[in-house]
């Protein structure tokens, strides 16, 4: 968490920005909502057309959503920002590239969500209660992510100057919480993960080494063990990939899998910076082992499962124990906070429920945490996330 | 020792012919001319102060300059466009100069960590080049230069014995050997193939060679500094050929002539007469090849395995580890303190040896010309 380190340095300039943050926020809400209703009273003028329009104008102007907010870690950012990206532009069911489905293309999970006749937006917040606007750029509400620190987001969630807070440590290690304030304060939402699984290349998965224990994967950095004949594979030497010296994959690899930050790692014989690059390695050679993001693994790179005393976690999203799993050791959880108020005793109101329940589907997990690189939940994690949200209506 | 006092003699004598010389100038030129090019040179000096000192106020003396240039452009166009030529040529010496600064001093803290104690006395920097260990995050943390000097030196005697023998050969078959059409249409055609960007080369190397040597040769993954070698030697081979060529058509035919009047053949005179004439423009040619293979960046990055360390042996040329170009490309993005002085530090060697083969280059090239100039 080099970037928090960094945060609490300028405490100053923090607390500026949240107030900048907050002020611009409130300016975008003031802004919006002048404009949507200046929409609505051109619309009844000139279509004035049926009587549920009329309604949804009078209902929308009395009591318009307001714009939700979130801020915080830059690791969660990407997920939360392309999500509001895709949520603000609230694409039609026929543009097949962003939502819906049509000649062209159909988004992923598109199925399971029951092909709805709505727009993206329309859909997700009408599942909590919200009218569909049927306009493009026009969501039920909008929706702003601003990026700063985890600790900046936990705090601005905390202080009500946000709706969500992202983080990627917990919220108890950002702010110094017990786990009874945690629980009493705020709900804690988890996104994604992020992590490295460990990939071989396809001739080492076919000779049947698709299991490695913590212990071997350390072994085998550490030039303790040079040929897969030694791990039950056939007699091939270990062609060791790792990343870009000092980085912060390298480091949170050293420090998960061989011990600690700053372990020596003898056994690496070529280093590659980007993810494509490691693919493409582990692609064209034999007997190669990495570790790289989820979104580059296929057929020819295949993620292996992992025994870590005795528990085994399978790259296979519906097993017991998965390598999404929170407690796989190369993972850590992405966290959006909510807070719980007098009004949303539960913790979280209707506009966050239906952001953040865009996320737990399987069009939310491979669009905005896979597409970002980043590990999705598997099956039960999305269920008993699913589960912390009110009742959709 | 009587010339060294008619020099010490002579220096005040130069001097006051100088200043002789500058008042005549300043007496023939018109004072407002001169005004404006006083107000360019203060100005512009005052643009380069304000510029050392990161001031805002930067901007104002940098307009007055442009606007007096603008000025004397107009009014007195002889005078302010030998100014600006002037100062155009200081600018991109400055330039140079600071630059060079900058590296020397960026690679300062690393010299101080390296330290090495020989004989009781403590030589910064020493360690360096005494010790073959690079290890950036776990301890004790080293960072020797010797792996990549390594790298660079097999790659580079690599590419030379590539782009040296097929450069010259190619050279003295367009110049004394092929018919007139076939030298108009290859030679630009080598000329072209300077121009490929090197990530092409790196590209083929990383997704076509370096699997296809891994496969054949029975390499534990990819990345040899033999390929690299290759590829390197391909990209200086078009430097070579052309500026060898030149080399050997500016011998004087009257040389080649007289050879031949006395009985010996097309090759014989090629490698007796020609050859030996030209050697100092066709070594100049190996030199400037060597230069640029030293140099190359893109394709030696994508191709090595970015992993500091020497091959065993050392002259193994089948495993391809980091050259002192590759290291500062691969790592520039995710270093910082130390190890990004240690890139600075990578960037001070090359650029003294790079500068060391193209005083050597000059130097010949100046041999040259006056071994055949008064020929020529």
């Amino acid at each position: 968490m080099p970037q928090d380190e960094a945060g609490t340095g300028a405490g100053v300039s923090r607390r500026k920005f949240i107030a900048a943050t907050g002020a611009v926020g409130a300016a975008g809400l003031a802004g919006c909502q002048s404009e949507s209703s200046g929409d609505d009273t051109t619309e009844t003028t000139t279509s004035g057309n049926n009587n549920q329009n009329t309604q949804t104008t009078t209902q929308s102007g009395s009591s318009e959503p307001e714009m939700l907010t979130a801020e915080g870690s830059s690791t969660v950012y990407p997920i939360a920002n392309t999500g509001s990206s895709y949520w603000n532009s609230n694409p039609p069911n026929s543009d097949g590239e962003y939502w819906g489905s049509n000649d062209e293309g159909t988004v992923p999970g598109w199925e399971d969500l029951g092909s709805p006749d709505m727009r993206l937006a329309d859909y997700f917040a009408s599942l909590y209660g919200f009218e569909p606007t049927g306009q493009q750029a026009t969501p039920p509400f909008m929706t702003s992510i601003g990026l700063s620190h985890s600790g900046t987001g936990c705090k601005s969630v905390w202080d009500g100057l946000v709706d969500i807070g992202n983080s990627s440590g917990p919220i108890t290690a950002e702010l110094g919480w017990s786990e009874s304030q945690r629980d009493q304060r705020v709900v804690d939402h988890v996104v994604g993960r992020d992590g490295q699984p460990v990939v071989v290349s396809s001739d080492v998965y076919d000779a049947g080494v698709t299991e490695l224990t913590g212990e071997e994967v350390r072994k085998i950095y550490q030039n303790e063990i040079t040929n897969w004949s030694e791990v039950g594979g056939h007699d091939q030497e270990i062609y060791v990939i790792g990343r870009a010296e000092g980085s912060g994959t390298d480091t949170s690899f050293r420090l998960n899998m061989l011990g600690s930050a700053d372990a020596p790692m003898p056994g690496v014989n070529t280093r590659f910076g980007q993810n494509q690059q490691v693919a493409q390695a582990v692609q064209q050679n034999e007997g190669a082992i990495a570790y790289m993001a989820l979104a580059f693994t296929g057929p020819q790179v295949q993620p292996v499962a992992i025994n870590f005393e005795g528990t085994v976690y399978k790259p296979d999203k519906d097993a017991e124990h998965t390598i999404f799993d929170s407690d796989y050791p190369l993972n850590r959880d992405l966290h959006q906070y909510t807070k719980i108020t007098d009004d949303t005793p539960n913790g979280t109101d209707m506009r966050e429920a239906a952001f953040i329940n865009m996320f737990l589907t399987t069009f939310g997990q491979t669009v905005f945490v896979e597409g970002n690189n980043y590990i999705p939940l598997p099956t039960k994690d999305i269920e008993s996330e699913k589960a912390k949200l009110p009742d959709q209506a | 020792m009587s010339s060294l006092q008619d020099r010490v003699a002579a220096v005040p004598g130069a001097f006051s012919r100088a200043l002789r010389r500058s008042r005549e100038f300043v007496a023939e030129t018109d004072p407002v001319a001169l005004a404006v090019v006083g107000i360019m040179t203060v100005s512009l000096l005052g643009a380069l102060v304000g510029f050392l000192l990161v001031s805002a106020l930067t901007a104002v003396p940098f307009v007055v300059f442009l606007a007096s240039a603008a000025y004397g452009w107009v009014f007195h166009q002889g005078l302010t466009a030998r100014a600006l030529t002037f100062a155009m040529t200081v600018s991109t010496i400055l330039i140079l100069l600071l630059i060079i600064v900058f590296i020397f001093a960026e690679s300062v803290p690393m010299i101080r960590y390296e330290s090495a104690t020989v004989f009781g006395v403590s030589v910064p920097g020493l360690r360096m080049f005494i010790q073959p260990n690079w290890d950036a995050v776990s301890p004790p943390i080293r960072y020797s230069m010797v792996p990549m000097i390594h790298g660079t030196v097999m790659v580079t005697i690599i590419a030379t014995m590539v782009a040296g023998p097929l450069g010259v050969a190619a050279a003295l078959f367009l110049s004394e050997i092929a018919p007139p059409a076939v030298r108009e249409t290859v030679k630009p055609g080598v000329e072209i193939l300077a121009g490929i960007p090197s990530i092409v080369y790196g590209f083929i190397g990383f997704t076509l060679l370096g699997p296809w040597a891994s496969d054949k040769f029975d390499i534990l993954g990819q990345g040899t500094y033999l390929f690299v070698g290759i590829v390197v030697g391909m990209m200086a081979l078009p430097t070579v050929v052309s500026v060898a060529e030149d080399a050997l058509a500016a011998v004087p035919e009257s040389m080649k002539s007289g050879s031949l009047a006395i009985g010996t053949t097309d090759w014989q005179t090629m490698t007796s007469i020609t050859l030996p004439a030209a050697i100092s423009g066709v070594s100049a040619a190996v030199l400037l090849g060597v230069g640029r293979a030293i140099g190359e960046t893109m394709a030696a990055t994508v191709m090595l395995r970015g992993v500091p360390r020497l091959t065993e042996p050392i002259y193994n040329v089948f495993y391809g580890q980091e050259t002192l170009t590759s290291l500062i490309a691969r790592n520039y993005g995710e270093a910082d303190g130390l190890q990004m002085d240690a890139l600075f530090v990578a960037g001070v060697i090359l650029f003294v040896t790079v500068l060391a083969i193209s005083i050597v280059s000059q130097y010949i090239e100046w041999r040259m010309r006056r071994k055949l100039g008064g020929e020529a």
